[in-house]
């Protein structure tokens, strides 16, 4: 059989093309934080430090924070609340957002009850994690959990949903019996892209719920920020609250490397 | 399941000794409960013999998909019903290979594994879905795309993927809706003289929706041409001219010009 060409995706092209944007756009970046960095510091010269603390103060509170091993100290405590919060958070809200997405059944006995439960702000129940966890990491976890359970469900939900019929009705020429086979073989598969986009978006923001989740005394970076900040230690909080953002561009960065990986069939 | 004649010898009778045979069907979509509900087909009845090839032509709005669906087993029928090889059509069979006009791979799996998608489901060992899954990219002449992603193929290529993909679980019937019509002339033309080579090779029945007479001339043994609202039968037109058949044949062109006439003849 004859066998026209492929429509070659100009692979060179396209990589030189992203190379060239990159170096500019890292180049532009730089430029950016010097610029900010310079705004800071001259701001910074005509307020208290209790008000803005220069960018040095807060790097030579980082130092020192790190040196007295006290950061990495917090950082582990709110990395063994992040860890399993966000682990049972993004599973169940995975599997609870796939299964209500593909059954209508499922979907309409629990619609008023996700309703009601979606608005509430993870910080809201606190009282439960206490009463339930007490005022320990399985508490804090909970606060995270929560935060990123909702996050995954509406993207694993919305994926579902978005699954072409279309594939579906081919799977189900090719033998595909039941919710199982079909849920497993083509409903996943198809809305991977969605639901790693969910996950991701958890990641990021289960970082941001780390501050929330240690509010009521459990210790780690958030209680650390919330205690300098307490004691008008700024360049302390602004020091924790980098680490926080450390955490987040290193998860965000090994996932995107993940993700890139997971998707390769993607247009 | 009972064939139509329902015969407890299994010696079906005229209508299901053909590989297909449509008796009586027909398709109403109720409307919003207010009447107005819209009759698509109404009792449209043929059969396709066993290694046929029919065509089914007709205006837009007969309900050629519709057919193309319920034929399928992804629709269901109001009326009548549908014989494969004398067994009523109750819901998706691997009996027969489906292909739709947008090709619908998935875009996940590589093109070898889209072929083998469906004897992942039958009870052949690994050893022969290879070599079934090898034999069949040999057929379309994709051996070399094998472990491509549907991405990066042209129109051609994936239909040709998806024609595979349907023919590796060795279904009796091969059941196409407008399966070219998304690629360009020169492509279309190309397809058509492989499908006939595929037919001639596996002996395959199939029957195949075109809105495209000329194609229908060139590819069936005979052609249904359907009328509009309700969609129904016209009439059924014997091809009587030797393969390869060519365009610019006195033969060819009076068939053509027949099957336009039906069509353009109104209601």
């Amino acid at each position: 059989m004859a066998t026209e060409t492929a429509s070659p995706v100009g692979e060179d092209e396209a990589l030189a093309g992203i190379g060239l944007g990159d170096g500019r756009r890292l180049l532009r970046g730089a430029a950016g934080v010097v610029g900010f960095l310079a705004v800071w510091y001259a701001v910074s010269l005509t307020q208290d430090p209790f008000v803005l603390p220069s960018p040095v103060a807060v790097a030579g509170a980082f130092a020192s924070e790190l040196a007295a091993g006290d950061m990495t100290a917090a950082l582990l405590q709110s990395v063994s609340h992040w860890v399993p919060g966000t682990m049972a958070g993004t599973g169940l809200g995975v599997a609870a957002g796939v299964a209500f997405g593909w059954s209508r059944l499922l979907d309409d006995l629990t619609a008023p009850l996700v309703r009601t439960l979606r608005p509430v702000p993870p910080l809201a129940l606190i009282g439960f994690a206490i009463a339930w966890f007490g005022i320990n990491d399985w508490g804090a976890a909970f606060i995270i959990a929560v935060g990123a359970f909702w996050i995954n469900f509406y993207a694993a939900y919305g994926a579902v949903e978005g699954v072409s019929e279309d594939l579906l009705d081919v799977g189900r020429t090719l033998g595909v019996r039941g919710d199982l086979d079909a849920v497993r073989s083509i409903v996943l598969p198809a809305s991977m892209p969605g639901i790693l986009t969910g996950i991701r978006t958890g990641l990021g923001r289960c970082w941001m719920l780390v501050v929330a989740s240690e509010i009521f005394g459990v210790p780690g970076v958030g209680r650390e920020i919330i205690r300098a900040s307490n004691n008008l230690r700024v360049d302390r909080a602004i020091a924790y609250i980098l680490v926080l953002s450390l955490m987040y561009l290193l998860v965000d960065v090994a996932f995107r490397a993940v993700e890139r990986r997971a998707l390769a069939w993607r247009a | 399941m009972a064939g139509v004649n329902g015969d407890a010898d299994g010696a079906p009778l005229s209508p299901a000794a053909a590989s297909v045979a449509l008796d009586g069907v027909g398709k109403t979509y109720s409307g919003d409960g207010d009447g107005g509900s819209v009759r698509a087909l109404d009792d449209v009845s043929f059969s396709v013999a066993d290694g046929e090839f029919v065509c089914l032509v007709g205006p837009s709005g007969c309900g050629k998909t519709t057919l193309f669906r319920i034929v399928a087993g992804l629709t269901e029928a109001t009326d009548g019903r549908v014989l494969l090889d004398g067994t009523e059509v109750t819901g998706p069979t691997t009996d027969m290979g489906v292909v739709f006009q947008e090709y619908h791979l998935f875009p996940w799996l590589t093109v070898a594994e889209n072929v083998g998608f469906g004897l992942e489901r039958s009870d052949r060992s690994p050893d022969e879905r290879e070599a079934r899954v090898e034999e069949m990219l040999d057929l379309v002449g994709l051996t070399e795309f094998r472990d491509a992603y549907p991405k990066s193929l042209s129109g051609g290529m994936k239909q040709r993927v998806a024609i595979a993909r349907s023919l590796a679980v060795d279904p009796d019937l091969l059941l196409m809706d407008e399966p070219f019509g998304a690629v360009d002339a020169q492509t279309r033309e190309m397809l058509q003289r492989e499908l006939l080579d595929v037919w001639a090779s596996t002996g395959k029945t199939v029957l195949f929706v075109t809105h495209d007479v000329a194609e229908a001339v060139t590819l069936a043994d005979r052609v249904v041409v359907m009328a509009a609202e309700p969609g129904r039968v016209r009439e059924v037109v014997d091809v009587d001219v030797e393969r390869p058949r060519e365009r610019g044949d006195a033969a060819f062109a009076e068939y053509v010009g027949r099957v336009r006439e039906l069509i353009g003849a109104g209601p």
